[in-house]
């Protein structure tokens, strides 16, 4: 109660000023709006859908990314963590591709791509592969090797042991990775529509801020916090229990 | 000596297999040229473009727009860290906004930060440290509020007062979350100095790749691509390197 | 294995009359007694002579080390209150020098053992280059001379504790407050504390109130040893340790005074603790033990 009460002083403060400085004439730089301009705008913007539409684009973006950054990163990474010798090998390269910033491929891709989907995923997916991959690699190296040997004994194909040893007992350390992954997506996806594809919340941004619909521009700025911090809300508490896939989500 | 040989040349030699296999590909002309330069040619651009020094240029404009975003981000984060992680009230009063604006994407700024700031190094260097904060920040916070209480209690009969402690037992006792901190963010702060570079044509390695792109220069793409690598690689091997000197007590052990 | 210390039999009563500490009618609780607030600390009072070795003793949970934090002026009693030199203690101050039970956490990992000692002589704004003299003679006393540039963290327990020791003397203090200082060491380095912190007392004349759970400690240290007990806990006893100084880990603890205080100590304390129930948890919320 006390933290909501005092939290709400910052914020709360801020708005009013800025509303009040703007409705005396105090205010008169046109790129400020002004809070009551900006609620309006998002509201018409909710309305007519356009916003809607925007977050599905961003988010359809964001998830095919992460998805096959999943999926090549956990298969990866537990190659890397089952084979210590491969990942000696292939470590340093890793090093070395790792620090390129996603976006920076973003001409490669669009050269490869075209404008669309499928060029902000695949940023999408560079920029989310390696947390996962780096926590699969040490959740791999973790397991019990007794667990491992159990398989072998078995002798299970590779695919099964991945799905019934693996997989479940790597999977609440991997869950963490794929956490990370998640929030980064959204961000990628953004910037790749700010920057140069003509689509998503990113783009509707850009283009607001270029139209001078000032309002609007914020009103999406605003949105997209909205959107981060309920995507960050939901991984938290995705992440304290909720996933039991393999009932093993400790 | 085995040892040694498969520690150090193993690696070596699978990248330069990987290399190697590529370059193969576009000698048989099997993946297109547009897209993949063979690798000679890409090396061949960066040699003869840090020859004529035009890249130097695109280097030093990236490196410092990365090490002045990253030095304001630091600046700004550990105080403001240290602000909320040592005090109950102004972590009330500050962090409920934090949160909130915290998952919004760096990148999302530019606008409005074109709009205050124009297309200047200026507007680049607001958006590098919004973005490059927070690690430091959340890192700083963590910090600041998990000091040994024994030691404040030493601070308090030996009558430090605040500075005092800050400066001598609160830093010190945060600073292994700080470096942590400021690695994550001097990551952040290469990408966005790429992002804004690209968004609003500031001479550095970002613009340099997206130009490359749009005159159909793959060759001077990856060249471009291959200097940003070297230059996170250094940056990242730098800090760790500022780590292990800072942190060496806790290294150090009997 | 020799501690000297003062001459006599047990310390006598200060000529000027004015105790170095003295404990008024001290209560501690924690939580509004409406709303089932815990009552640690029950109207304790102790005089501490200038110059005494007072041991306090008491079950883990019985609030001893509230107490030691009041005494320091760290925490502030619900009533009550403490006369450091005939006045009213306010806040902490570099006249009472507390030592941790838990060294590990109180040094400053960062700092080598000299600089965690000049920590203290920075406190008393003495210029950097008049530290080096005062560090070496206490490191040197301290037999931490060899491990001046070393790091707490590559020390053993009992080096680390006298890294502490060292930093509290460098501080100057009137009175040492030692919070169970050799609870977490082995026997034999706890052994060769017990007699250095003797010796130290006595070369200096410094007040000590010394808390802990162990009986032969108490007896072994204290010129009086104070048997807390009870839920919340009270003064139960106060003995008179009437053994010779200095002391001996081996005589000292044959002699047949030591072994019927101990025998009485021990009875006191189990008829008290079985009285007490629950007591535990109440020196946790104060982040703490003892």
């Amino acid at each position: 109660m006390r933290r909501l009460l005092l939290g709400s002083i910052a914020p709360v403060l801020f708005l009013g000023v800025w509303e009040m400085a703007s409705r005396t004439g105090l205010l008169t730089l046109e790129s400020l709006s002004r809070p009551s301009d900006i609620f309006i705008a998002w509201y018409h913007a909710l309305l007519d859908g356009s916003l809607l539409i925007a977050t599905y684009q961003t988010f359809e973006a964001a998830l095919l990314g992460l998805a096959f950054a999943a999926v090549i990163g956990i298969l990866c990474g537990t190659v890397l963590g089952l084979l210590p010798l491969v990942e000696r090998i292939t470590g340093p390269t890793i090093e070395a591709l790792r620090p390129i910033p996603a976006i920076a491929f973003m001409p490669l891709a669009l050269m490869m791509f075209g404008f669309g989907v499928t060029l902000e995923a695949s940023i999408v997916a560079y920029a989310c592969v390696w947390p996962i991959l780096i926590v699969t690699v040490a959740a791999v190296r973790a397991i019990e090797p007794r667990l491992l040997d159990v398989a072998d004994v078995l002798e299970m194909p590779f695919w099964k042991q991945m799905w019934t040893i693996i997989l479940p007992a790597a999977f609440a350390r991997i869950n963490v990775g794929l956490r990370v992954a998640a929030a980064i997506s959204l961000v990628v996806a953004v910037t790749v529509e700010i920057v140069l594809n003509p689509r998503g919340l990113g783009y509707r941004l850009t283009l607001a801020s270029q139209e001078l619909k000032i309002g609007l521009m914020y009103a999406q700025l605003v949105w997209l916090c909205v959107v981060g911090y309920l995507l960050n809300a939901v991984l938290r508490n995705v992440g304290t229990g909720s996933i039991t896939l393999w009932g093993s989500a400790r | 000596m085995k040892q040694f040989a498969l520690a150090r040349l193993a690696p070596l030699a699978f990248a330069l297999t990987l290399i190697g296999l590529w370059q193969l590909l576009a000698d048989l002309n099997l993946i297109s040229p547009i897209f993949f330069p063979s690798p000679a040619r890409a090396f061949a651009v960066l040699e003869y473009r840090l020859a004529d020094g035009s890249l130097w240029g695109s280097l030093a404009g990236t490196s410092l727009r990365m090490v002045f975003g990253w030095l304001l981000a630091s600046i700004a984060g550990v105080i403001l860290g240290a602000a909320i992680g040592s005090s109950r009230l102004t972590r009330d009063l500050l962090d409920p906004t934090l949160e909130f604006i915290r998952p919004l994407p760096a990148s999302a700024v530019i606008p409005v930060a074109i709009l205050f700031l124009g297309l200047s190094n200026a507007m680049s260097l607001t958006v590098i440290a919004f973005g490059a904060i927070w690690p430091v920040l959340l890192a700083s916070v963590h910090g600041f509020s998990t000091v040994q209480h024994e030691l404040s209690d030493v601070s308090n009969v030996l009558g430090f007062g605040r500075r005092q402690f800050l400066q001598k037992i609160a830093l010190p006792s945060a600073l292994p979350d700080i470096i942590a901190g400021l690695r994550v963010s001097l990551a952040i702060a290469l990408i966005l100095t790429v992002v804004t570079e690209m968004q609003s044509s500031l001479p550095g390695l970002g613009w340099d790749i997206f130009f490359a792109q749009r005159s159909y220069r793959s060759a001077d793409l990856y060249a471009g691509l291959i200097l940003l690598a070297a230059l996170g690689f250094t940056a990242n091997h730098l800090i760790l390197l500022l780590e292990r000197r800072a942190l060496r007590w806790r290294t150090l052990r009997t | 294995m020799q501690a000297i210390r003062k001459q006599g039999v047990a310390a006598q009563p200060d000529a000027s009359g004015v105790p170095a500490l003295s404990i008024r009618d001290l209560s501690v609780s924690f939580g509004a007694p409406s709303a089932g607030g815990l009552t640690v600390l029950d109207h304790i009072n102790i005089d501490v002579r200038d110059g005494e070795f007072l041991c306090i003793v008491g079950s883990s949970g019985s609030g001893k080390t509230t107490l030691l934090r009041v005494l320091a002026g760290l925490f502030r009693p619900t009533q009550g209150e403490v006369l450091f030199n005939g006045q009213p203690i306010a806040g902490p101050s570099r006249d009472r020098a507390i030592i941790f039970q838990d060294y590990s956490k109180a040094l400053l990992p960062w700092r080598t053992v000299r600089g965690n000692v000049a920590l203290s002589l920075e406190a008393r704004g003495i210029p950097a280059g008049q530290q080096d003299a005062v560090i070496d003679e206490l490191l040197a006393k301290m037999g931490l001379r060899a491990a001046k540039d070393k790091f707490p963290g590559q020390l053993s327990g009992g080096m680390q504790q006298r890294v502490q020791i060292a930093r509290c003397l460098a501080q100057e203090p009137k009175i040492l407050l030692m919070d169970e200082p050799f609870g977490a060491l082995d026997a034999m380095t706890r052994q060769a504390l017990q007699d250095e912190i003797l010796q130290l007392a006595a070369e200096k004349q410094t007040t000590v109130v010394f808390i802990t759970h162990d009986l032969e400690e108490a007896i072994y240290l204290g010129d009086r040893v104070a048997v807390i007990g009870g839920a919340p806990a009270r003064i139960v006893e106060m003995i008179d340790v009437d053994l010779p100084r200095p002391r001996n880990q081996l005589t000292t603890r044959e002699n047949s005074h030591f072994l019927a205080h101990r025998h009485r100590l021990f009875e006191l304390l189990t008829r008290h603790q079985s009285a007490q129930h629950g007591g535990i948890g109440i020196a946790s919320r104060n982040g703490g033990n003892g």
